[in-house]
């Protein structure tokens, strides 16, 4: 059993107070929540039920114009830019007025771009000084791990962890999140994401929304454009299908008439819309997610599965899910919306003040080191079981 | 397991042929049955020999063009593997009694058992789950090595599995022994490439590092070792190949994203 109350909160509150601050990628977060302490979790393997409250959820995201993905540096100069004005607005709208109260400072020690992860992690060093309260690095993967299961209450689901720059099938065994599957190149939302680069679509609120929209204007559902399969056990690969259909839009804008797959070889009719690629492309990727999240549930004996990360809001995704669900006993699916979904800095105090709970925390500033790749495995998760 | 998809096959095979669920698997369902197909009704089957059929299901949540193409090219291409491997000497894989590519079903002998004291089925998974207490035994490691052969014979053959888990290796008794056979192959595919090889024994070195965590680096070196020997017993070449296959392992490895680079 597992003692989260090892460390008292402040001034012998009954509470404890966490600010989260998330920046791995275009999305600048600050979060700010609130754990009552529960005579429960003195002994007991309930990490998912801490009863949070959130008092605060803040993001600015740096959007790019159609046609364009964010670069690390213009990312990073966006939270320069931006990131005391987005504490100062978390810190008032929860109404706190002595941030030296606030217990820990979590802040994202990666995996996501260098630039962007060094621009925040220099703000929570700051604030670490200047307010003297403690430090705890978060793996941004464990984060949102760890606010889907809160938000849902899944104690033990397998993950479904679908964001721009991670796609991994994940289930908690002996104090780690180990990785079952994950795909071999890109991932899901930078494919998503490219594709709305060549079809030029805006970037707001995202490319993978607005891909959203277009397959639900698809006319002819019936038909798919076929696409590559390419799932390798619990694996998958995308770059291929990426590279497939980045090709079949080209020739779709140039008017490439020898393309008999778009356009018909006598009368030159077109074939296929951007939206039907869309729609297809969606049905084709989703429902290899959905094939290798089945398998890992087949191999680990579960029958939740929690859908996290920027792609999880996905409705369709989130449908397909379901509809795998329903057909396996018992099945059920847990997804979170939009405010939990995309990066966050909510997540972030989440699985950060779990650690602190843990007596785990930044004992020298040379442990706040942020980096671009560090695996969810790799992260000893001490407030399970 | 639903009962809607149990319905539809049953529907499909008449009460005659009674059917007795006994796993989900991703995307099959697996019956036992008394019945084999062959057989006239008219010969009464006495319940101690039981078959296998495994049943795709239709899968509701992808576009049913995507589902159709999957599980035709699923179910015949096992059936075909299954042909072909049962010919090579000393690979064990189930016998194929019949194919039905039209309902996504296949017809295979019956292999395996369940082990003692509430352990589950005979496969490698909850057999090695059965001998935590006692990981690195004889038994575990005579098994895991026989294991490793299995799978070199197959390579060594230009089979690859494409799915290649602890589930999907079964141990039948054979004395005081277990002998090990490759099931589902469902993904399973005939190359000449040493990238799909390199990727099965990837996908299995990481299924055993994520379900057996504590004993995973050993149990890997071991199954190594059986699948390094099929290879060496055939001399010169064999070597190269061995040597050009573990190689592409290793890059195989190196491949997948967000791994820490120190060391």
């Amino acid at each position: 059993m597992v003692n989260l109350n090892s460390i008292p909160p402040k001034d012998g509150r009954d509470y404890y107070l966490a600010i989260g601050l998330e920046g791995s990628a275009n999305k600048l977060g600050v979060g700010i929540i609130k754990h009552p302490v529960l005579e429960r979790h003195t002994d007991s393997d309930l990490s998912h039920e801490c009863d949070v409250q959130i008092l605060s959820n803040i993001r600015d995201t740096y959007v790019t114009p159609p046609g364009e993905g964010f670069l690390p540096r213009d990312t990073a100069r966006h939270h320069r830019n931006w990131v005391v004005r987005v504490i100062r607005k978390a810190l008032s709208e929860a109404n706190i007025t002595d941030p030296t109260k606030i217990d820990v400072i979590c802040f994202t020690r990666g995996p996501g771009m260098g630039a962007p992860l060094h621009s925040v992690v220099i703000a929570a060093r700051t604030l670490s000084l200047m307010w003297d309260v403690p430090l705890v690095g978060v793996n941004h993967c464990v984060g949102h791990i760890e606010m889907g299961r809160e938000i849902t209450k899944a104690k033990n689901p397998v993950v479904l962890y679908v964001s721009g720059g991670n796609t991994q099938v994940i289930a908690y065994s002996e104090k780690r999140y180990r990785i079952f599957g994950e795909t071999l190149d890109i991932a899901i939302g930078n494919c998503l994401d490219r594709f709305a680069r060549t079809l030029k679509i805006p970037n707001t609120p995202s490319p993978g929304y607005n891909i959203e929209q277009l397959a639900n204007k698809c006319k002819n559902k019936e038909k798919l454009v076929s696409l590559p399969y390419t799932v390798k056990g619990m694996d998958l690969s995308m770059s291929g299908i990426l590279q497939y259909i980045d090709t079949l839009a080209k020739d779709l804008f140039k008017k490439n008439l020898k393309n008999k797959l778009l356009f018909d070889s006598k009368t030159g009719e077109q074939l296929v819309t951007v939206e039907d690629l869309c729609y297809s492309l969606q049905e084709n990727l989703f429902a290899m997610l959905v094939e290798i999240t089945e398998r890992a549930m087949a191999h680990v004996n579960s029958n939740q599965v929690l859908i996290v990360g920027g792609v999880g809001c996905n409705v369709r995704l989130q449908e397909m899910m379901a509809q795998m669900c329903k057909d396996r006993s018992n099945g059920q699916v847990h997804a979170t919306d939009d405010r939990f979904c995309i990066d966050n800095g909510v997540m972030i105090a989440q699985a950060g003040l779990l650690e602190y709970r843990m007596g785990q925390f930044v004992r020298d500033l040379s442990e706040t080191v942020v980096t671009q790749k560090f695996r969810t495995d790799e992260v000893y998760i001490a407030w399970r079981e | 397991m639903s009962a809607e998809i149990i319905a539809v096959i049953a529907d499909v095979l008449t009460e005659s042929i009674p059917l007795t669920p006994i796993s989900q698997g991703a995307e099959a369902v697996v019956f036992t049955s008394p019945v084999h197909p062959y057989l006239p009704s008219s010969v009464k089957h006495d319940g101690n020999k039981l078959y296998i059929l495994k049943y795709r299901p239709e899968k509701k949540y992808r576009h049913p063009d995507i589902d159709k193409a999957l599980t035709k090219h699923r179910t015949l291409g096992e059936s075909k593997l299954l042909a072909k491997l049962r010919l090579i000497d000393g690979l064990n894989v189930p016998k194929l009694i019949g194919c039905d590519p039209y309902h996504g079903c296949i017809w295979l002998e019956f292999l395996g058992e369940d082990l003692p004291d509430g352990h589950g089925f005979s496969n490698l998974k909850n057999f090695l789950w059965m001998n935590a207490k006692d990981p690195y035994s004889d038994l575990v490691k005579e098994t895991l090595i026989k294991v490793g052969k299995q799978i070199g014979l197959m390579h060594w053959n230009d089979y690859c599995h494409g799915d290649l888990t602890t589930s999907n290796i079964v141990l039948v008794r054979g004395g005081e022994e277990w002998v090990p056979y490759l099931i589902d192959f469902g993904l399973g595919s005939i190359s000449m490439l040493v990238e799909d090889k390199g990727v099965d024994l990837y996908v299995l070195e990481r299924a055993i590092i994520s379900t057996h965590s504590s004993f995973s680096d050993k149990y890997n070196m071991w199954i190594l070792e059986g699948f390094k020997e099929v290879f060496e017993s055939n001399g010169k070449v064999g070597l190269k190949k061995y040597k050009d296959l573990t190689k592409r392992f290793e890059e195989v490895r190196l491949r997948g994203r967000k791994r820490s680079m120190i060391g």
